[in-house]
Parts: C-alpha cells; structure tokens; sequence
C-alpha cells in the first residue's frame, strides 16, 4: 500500500531499475533528467496539444497549461472542461479515425480508468525520464498510464453558517448540523461522492472495499434519517449561499475554494480525524493522439519538479510527494499553506480491486438505501 | 371587459411574480462577492474578461445562422407536410420530438465519428468545416421548437386555399413560400426563433467537445469552483440574450404588416 | 407509413415525397445515424454481440420506478406549463392588455425557455431553499417558516416547480401565434348568437385550439422528459429520473455499464414515441370535426 512520507524509498541502483531505464527509448540519463532536446523540437513541430476535462481550477491546472504555453510556445486546445472520465475515454473512442483538434491527447482519469482504458487499447505507453520516482503500486509497468496526483476526502465548512466545524465523520450525525451536509456529485457516477461514501465508512471501522461500501452507506442512510443530509450537488456558490454549509469534497477542492472565496465566507477545511480516504487520478496519452511528441512534452513537464510543484499550488499532492520532499525540492512556503502532514499519515489508498467493489456496491445500493426511490 | 382585464393583469402578475423571483435572488447574490457590502465585482471579473466578447459574439453569429438554416428546413417541410402528406405527419413529428431525449453528447459523439477526418466527409478537419457541423448540430437541437413553432404558425392560415390562390394566379412555389406562406406565420417564425436563439447561446456540450470557441463553454470555464462569478455571469448572459431578441423582434417590425392590429 | 393516398391524381402524389427529402436527408444525416450508436448499443453487449439482456435489465423495479417518475414530472410540469402558459398568453394577446407589453413577454419567454441547468437549480436554491430569500423573507416578515410547513424544494413538487421555469415561457411562445389566429369575427359572431364568454371558449376558441394544446403539451412532456442538467444540480443524488441514471452510466468518473446506459436512451425514445402515439390519436379524433 502507497504510504505518504513514511515508507523509504528503494534506490534506484537496482539492477532491474537500471534494465528498465535502459530500455526507456532516449532516456539513457539519470532519474532527475532533463527533457530530451528531441522530443522539445518535435513537439514544437507539432505545435498543439489537445487536452479534455482539466477545469483550470482543478489542481491549478490553469496554472499548468499557462506555464507549459509560456515554456515551450504551444498552443493548448481545452476540450470540455466538465467531462467525466467516461467521456474522456469516449472522446478517445469517438476520435479513433479523427486527426482533427477534437481528439485528445492525453487524459487524466480515476484510478479504475486507466486499467479499463489499457484494456481497450485506448493508450499508449510512455515513460517519463523521472519514471522510477513516480511509487510501483501507482502505474502500469509498461507505462501505459501512472498515477499523477491524490488528496484525501476533507470538510468544506462555510464558518458564517456553522460556527463549530465538525472534526470528524461521527460529528456529522449531530442535530447542530442539521441540513447542512451534502456531497459534491452523484454517488452512482462521481468519484469524489463515491469516495466521500466510502471514507464514511472507512471511519466507523469497515475494511475497505465492500463491507466500507455498506458502513458508508448505512452512515448516510442515518444522516438522511437525522435530517442532516442536503441531497443537493454541493459547491463554492451552494456553499456561499447557504443551502450546503459543508460539503464533502477532496481536500484541493475545499483549499482551491477556500482560496476563491477569499473570506467571503469564511472557510474552514477539515480533514477528518478517522476515515481518511486519498483519491488517486492517473495519466495517460491516447493511443490514438494526433500529436504524440506534443503529449509526451506534456507528460515531460507534468512530472517534473516544476510540473508537480505547480500540482501542488493546486493543493493536490503530486505523486512524486515524497521524492520531492527528501531532495528538499518544496517551498516552505508551499509547504504552509497545505494542511499538517499528521493528516495525510492515516491516509488509505485503496488498491484497485478495492475500489472496484466499494464501486459497484455504493453505485448499487444508494438509491435504495438514501435515494427517494419509492414514488409517492 | 372589465373583468377580463383583472384576470389578465392577475395571470400575468402571478406569471411576473414566478419569473422575477428567482432572478432577483441570483442577481441579490451575485452583488455579496465583498464582503458585507453590495457591489459590482463579480460582474466587474466577468466583463474585464476579454474571452467574454470574443466567444459572445462567435455564439451569437451562430445562432442567428441557425435561425436561417432552421427556417430554410423548417418551413418549407411543415408546409408540403401540412398541404400534400398529412399522413406522413406523425412520422416528422416524431422525429423533430427525438434531439429533445437523446442526450447532446450522444449526438455530438456521433458526428465525431462519422465525420472525422478520415470519412467520406471530413468535417472536423478544418475550422469551417467544424463550425458547419456545429451548425447542423445547433439545427438538430432547435428542430422540435421551431417545427411545433411553425406547425402552429401554419395551422392558423388556410394553407390550402392561399396556395390554390396564388398557383392561379401564376405564382411558383419559391413565390408561394416567401411572398405568401413565410409572411402570414412570421409570428410563429419569430418564436422559433428566439427558442433557437436562447439554446445556441446556452449551449455547452457540443461546442466543447467540437473544440469551437462559444459562450457556452467559456460560461463552464470561468469556473464551477466560484461562487459569484457564475450567478453574475448567468444574470449578464440573461440580460444581453434578452436584449439580443429585442433586436430581433425590432427587426422583424420594419417587414411588412403581418397580421390584423387588435 | 406509405405517403401514397391515391385517391386523386396517381402521379401528382405519387411525386409528393420528393418534397420531403430535404428534411428527411437532415434528419438522416444528422439525427439518426449518428445517434444509431444508442439503437445498436443498447442490443449488444460488451462483446458485440446481439442480446436482450440490457433491454431485459430494464424491467428492474428501480429502473421501472426511475422511469415513473421521470414520466409523472414531466407530464406534472407539462400540464401545468400548459394551464400557466396558456394563461399568460392569453392575458397578453387576448387580455386587452397594453400592447406594448406582448414584445417584452415575448423575448423574456424566448430567454427563460432555455434557462434551465446549474443556473436555474442555483436561482431556486437561492429563491426557495433552506436561506433562500422568499424563505427568509417570509420567515422575517410573515412569521411563516416554509420548511416547518412540509415545502421542500429537493422533492417531486419542488423540481416540478423549478421545471416549469423553462415549460411556461415554452407554452407561451409556441401557444401565442395560435391565439393570434383566433378570428375576432369568430368571436363577435359567438357574442352575437347570445354566447357567453365561456360558451365561446367552450364550444369554439378551445376546440379550434385543441390540436395545437395537445401538440405543445408533447413538446413539453419530451422537453421536461430529457431535462437532466437541472435535475442533477439540484437533487443530484435522491430524485432518480431517467436521464440521471443514464448519465451515470455512460458518463461519470466510475466505470458504468454503457450497453445498460444506451437501453435506457432507447427506454427513453420509446416512451416518447408512446406519448406523441397518444397525441396524435387524440389530435385525430378532435380534428375529425373541424375539417
């Protein structure tokens, strides 16, 4: 299991390491490489990238395509903002034979998707030159899609409406929270809900997967009944306006909007102190990519120290955290705006088969459990 | 007559009442952006954006091209439906009924595949071909409004009649469709158009994922992480669309007369 | 459904047709076939094989129940777009109302009809909801306390409400050219038969109207039936329509069952073809007489 700042590092002076970096086309140089001047020169050529479903307040992703612009002088055509990772692996599919700027180029997808979308053949396989820092547990090993970034589920609380927030699931049952907590999807189709649904269940003790699936659905089933649940989709504005005084969000999305809020209200984000769930997102670049060099400069510069300290303005935590962290490659200044470190200890990354059965269980059983199924 | 006017003034003070509600809430909450004090700041974020005209304008040419195209299908169809193949009009109907439950990006993801690049029809390859099936696409999505809008328009003239008149007279059909038939349903015309109008501007799905630089897009870029930003740029969206259909509507005036003064 | 009536001259109608071929063409080119991918995906499974099994899926008690709400909302919010509408209509073209104020009915209509979506479902929040204004409001003012009341706006009345946002001005622009062309001689010569205001709406406005009430009440019924965008934002996860589970299939950041989700897209055109099936067979019957 992928621990945060806690296990140590292998080396990379493992024979196998040094293999597979010798069979990295291009890539005969050190783990801290620099970007091969080629793959600059034939992105260049290309001149565009096409990317699908990066809100450029997500991770600072505005941020990200700014400064990859500024560096390299491409062009970034953003296709749908507001896509799932459904549909980007559908934009994928749609666009097999299409050279045109509606095919993307690279995608960044749950973690489920990126086994889901090898299998289909919808990726190909690139590894960047900072490859062996990037943790096993989290990538394909023939590179096909790796893990990019994670936060954990927290609390976005509104302080002009709830004066006391709540420091942990449990809490949230209390009559003073009383229609005030909503998810920020669905829970049959977003990850975030869904994850949110199994953190709840994670905090009461479950194992996680199926019976954390059932602890989380009981939890909000109790949280309908108490009268504390709002089932609208919470967001900043619901949040500012009142009708969801806490939503349940990952951590870079509270921060992100705490952050745009500006105090107008106040926010405060609390990771919970038991049921502490990360989310992972995972990269790829389509098989089908009409601008192949364009997406693997991409990748280039999203895993290197300047692409993951970029991340982690966003507030997400770059894959390469740790790594970061032992060279000292983090801003201190960076470092004091995320929250303390002592939250993300308890962190559980759930492996993928995990999270395929907490999956299918809360996508199952949510509407019969909390939804108004029954047509009165 | 009296009494008819109370109720009139009552419908429409209830109808005034239901509509301004919620628009007055929005516009109260997008003026909270500082904080204890009403302001203009988000609107001020919104306007300073120079993305905002570039994609209001793109929209706008759009939808008015839409407007074309739909009436150049529309009417023509309604009509020869209406005068020579009543039978067939269950079938149109139906069909004009199908864009409102197949969901947009469905029907987006279709055209990727069938008119990409490497088809018999490579539309998407170029801008101008990419914005051509937008258009056709905005066409598809605007086809139940302004077919039931004409359909009705058309029900209340004698179609029939005006037709065997003017054929006596000499007139061929280009001359029965726009001197004849397109006048007497302009008002009907004229709904079509400002539904067609308010979807193209509003809309989203088709117009991201054909990568085409349209308000709709731009309104989800500026972010569903804020709180006021949205609710003021809906209140502007609002206002201009508005006023964009009045422009319209006084365009429309200097045609000639179409129908009885009350 | 042949077009060859046959009864007159064979080949003047046998030619009609041709007529049709522009449309029929579009529709072709630009509804149907892209859209055949929901048709054959919903008979095929992940294989690409021919099956019923998703078709078969369908007849789920949740899935059934899903459908009947999405066809009790859409038919509450038509019909009462329908009644409202056409009251509002009325009131501007035949209400002998100011004339000035038809223009500006008209546009905000033309602008309300497509407001709909996370802007919609935020103005009700920010209207009706837990601090909404009028909530507060009428809590300030009135001492009344809508929620203590039972009124919830995240139910089947409040989204039937927030729905009919975009119904009424729906009603209003497509029923108002037909009140148009309500003759006045029609009128006049019903008042001078000694008919009442009511016996006029009865026996003459209304039936002429008829058709085109139930063509619009259609229209609104599919409108309201595909509507997804505002329903999400504002029940997101407890009031399961139709397109709500379908979008959790064939979009969303978890893997979903597309074939399940393409089944329910042809659920979704079949309950629409059932409802103008019943439209157009009481459009028959009504208009047999004013032929």
């Amino acid at each position: 299991m992928f621990h945060p700042r806690s296990a140590p590092r292998s080396a990379p002076r493992s024979a196998t390491a040094l293999a597979a970096l010798a069979v990295v086309a291009a890539a005969a140089l050190p783990a801290r490489a620099e970007i091969p001047q080629a793959l600059i020169d034939a992105a260049k050529a290309e001149g565009t990238l096409t990317t699908v479903a990066l809100p450029h307040d997500w991770c600072n992703y505005g941020g990200i395509i700014q400064g990859f612009k500024d560096k390299f002088g491409l062009t970034v055509n953003e296709l749908n903002p507001d896509a799932g990772s459904a549909d980007e692996l559908e934009a994928i599919r749609a666009n097999k034979d299409n050279k045109g700027p509606q095919a993307p180029d690279v995608i960044d997808v749950g973690y489920s998707f990126g086994p889901s979308a090898q299998k289909d053949g919808l990726l190909q396989p690139y590894k960047v030159s900072t490859w062996d820092t990037i943790p096993d547990d989290i990538k394909d090993p023939d590179g096909h899609w790796y893990g990019d970034y994670y936060g954990v589920m927290a609390f976005m609380v509104n302080d002009d409406l709830v004066p006391e927030p709540p420091a942990d699931w449990s809490d949230l049952l209390k009559p003073e929270f009383a229609g005030s907590v909503a998810l920020s999807g669905d829970p049959k189709a977003s990850n975030q809900a869904i994850s949110a649904v199994h953190a709840a269940g994670l905090a009461t003790g479950a194992e996680p997967g199926k019976a954390a699936a059932d602890a989380g659905l009981k939890f909000f089933a109790d949280l309908q009944k108490a009268g504390n649940f709002v089932p609208v989709t919470g967001k900043a504005g619901t949040l500012a306006q009142g009708a969801t005084p806490i939503v349940i969000y990952w951590d870079y999305n509270a921060l992100t909007g705490r952050d745009t809020l500006n105090g107008n209200p106040p926010v405060t984000v609390v990771v919970p102190k038991s049921g502490v769930v990360a989310g992972v997102y995972v990269q790829g670049i389509s098989a089908y990519a009409p601008h192949p060099n364009a997406a693997k400069l991409w990748m280039e510069y999203l895993y290197s120290d300047e692409g993951q300290l970029k991340w982690l303005e966003g507030y997400c935590h770059p894959i390469r955290f740790n790594d970061l962290a032992e060279r000292g490659a983090i801003p201190q200044a960076l470092l004091d705006k995320l929250p303390p470190p002592e939250a993300y200890k308890a962190a559980v990354f759930p492996t993928l088969e995990e999270q395929e059965a907490m999956s299918s269980e809360i996508k199952a059983n949510w509407d019969g459990v909390v939804g108004v199924t029954v047509p009165n | 007559m009296r009494l008819q006017r109370v109720w009139a003034w009552l419908a429409l003070a209830v109808g005034m009442v239901y509509f301004l509600l919620p628009l007055i809430a929005t516009f109260e909450f997008s003026l909270r952006m500082r904080r204890g004090v009403y302001s203009f700041d988000a609107y001020r974020v919104v306007l300073a954006d120079p993305n905002f005209q570039a994609t209001f304008g793109y929209s706008v040419a759009m939808a008015l091209l839409t407007i074309l195209m739909g009436i150049v299908l529309v009417v023509p169809t309604a009509y020869w439906v209406r005068l020579k193949l009543p039978r067939w009009r269950p079938v149109v109907e139906f069909v004009t009924l199908l864009p409102l439950v197949i969901p947009a990006i469905v029907i987006v993801f279709g055209y990727i595949r069938l008119y990409n690049t490497s088809s018999i029809l490579p539309l998407t390859g170029t801008a101008m071909g990419t914005n051509l099936l937008l258009l056709l696409g905005y066409t598809t999505l605007a086809l139940p409004y302004m077919y039931r809008a004409v359909d009705t328009g058309l029900r209340a003239i004698d179609v029939a009649t005006l037709t065997e008149a003017a054929q006596s007279l000499g007139a061929g059909w280009l001359r029965i469709m726009t001197r004849i038939i397109l006048p007497n349903v302009l008002v009907a015309v004229l709904s079509g158009a400002f539904l067609t109008f308010a979807i193209v501007i509003g809309e989203f799905t088709m117009a991201a994922l054909l990568n085409r630089p349209a308000f709709g897009p731009y309104m989800q870029l500026l972010g569903a992480n804020r709180a006021y930003e949205p609710a003021a740029l809906a209140v502007i969206a609002f206002a201009i669309t508005w006023a964009c259909m009045g422009l319209i509507q006084l365009v429309t005036r200097f045609q000639k007369h179409t129908h009885l003064p009350r | 459904m042949a077009a060859t009536g046959g009864l007159s001259d064979r080949s003047a109608r046998s030619w009609a047709w041709v007529g049709l071929v522009p449309f029929l063409a579009f529709a072709l080119l630009f509804l149907i076939l892209p859209t055949m991918q929901i048709v054959l995906g919903a008979f095929r499974d992940s294989e690409g094989a021919f099956t019923l099994e998703n078709v078969r899926n369908l007849f789920t008690p949740a899935i059934l129940g899903s459908f009947w709400i999405s066809i009790r909302i859409s038919f509450a919010s038509a019909f009462l777009g329908c009644v409202i509408g056409f009251a509002v209509a009325w009131a501007v073209t035949l209400g002998d109302l100011p004339r000035w104020l038809r223009g500006p009915v008209m546009t905000f209509s033309g602008v309300a009809s497509n407001f709909a979506g996370v802007p919609l479902a935020f103005a009700f929040l920010a209207t009706l909801g837990r601090l909404g204004l009028v909530t507060v409001l009428l809590r300030q003012w009135f001492g009344i306390n809508l929620f203590a009341l039972g009124f919830n706006l995240l139910s089947f009345w409040g989204l039937t409400l927030t729905y009919l946002f975009f119904q009424i001005p729906l009603m209003i622009l497509i029923i108002t050219p037909a009140l148009d062309g309500l003759r006045r001689e029609w009128r006049e010569a019903a008042e001078i038969l000694g008919a009442s205001s009511l016996q006029y709406w009865r026996m003459v406005a209304l039936p002429i109207l008829w058709p085109t009430l139930l063509g619009t009440l259609a229209l609104l019924f599919a409108n309201a039936f595909g509507a997804v965008a505002t329903a999400y934002a504002l029940t997101g996860s407890s009031l399961t329509i139709v397109p709500i589970l379908l979008f959790a299939q064939i979009r969303g950041d978890v893997l979903g069952d597309p074939h399940l989700g393409y089944a329910l897209a042809f659920g979704m055109i079949v309950v629409t073809g059932i409802g103008n099936a019943l439209y157009i067979w009481l459009r028959t019957r009504a208009e047999r007489w004013i032929k």
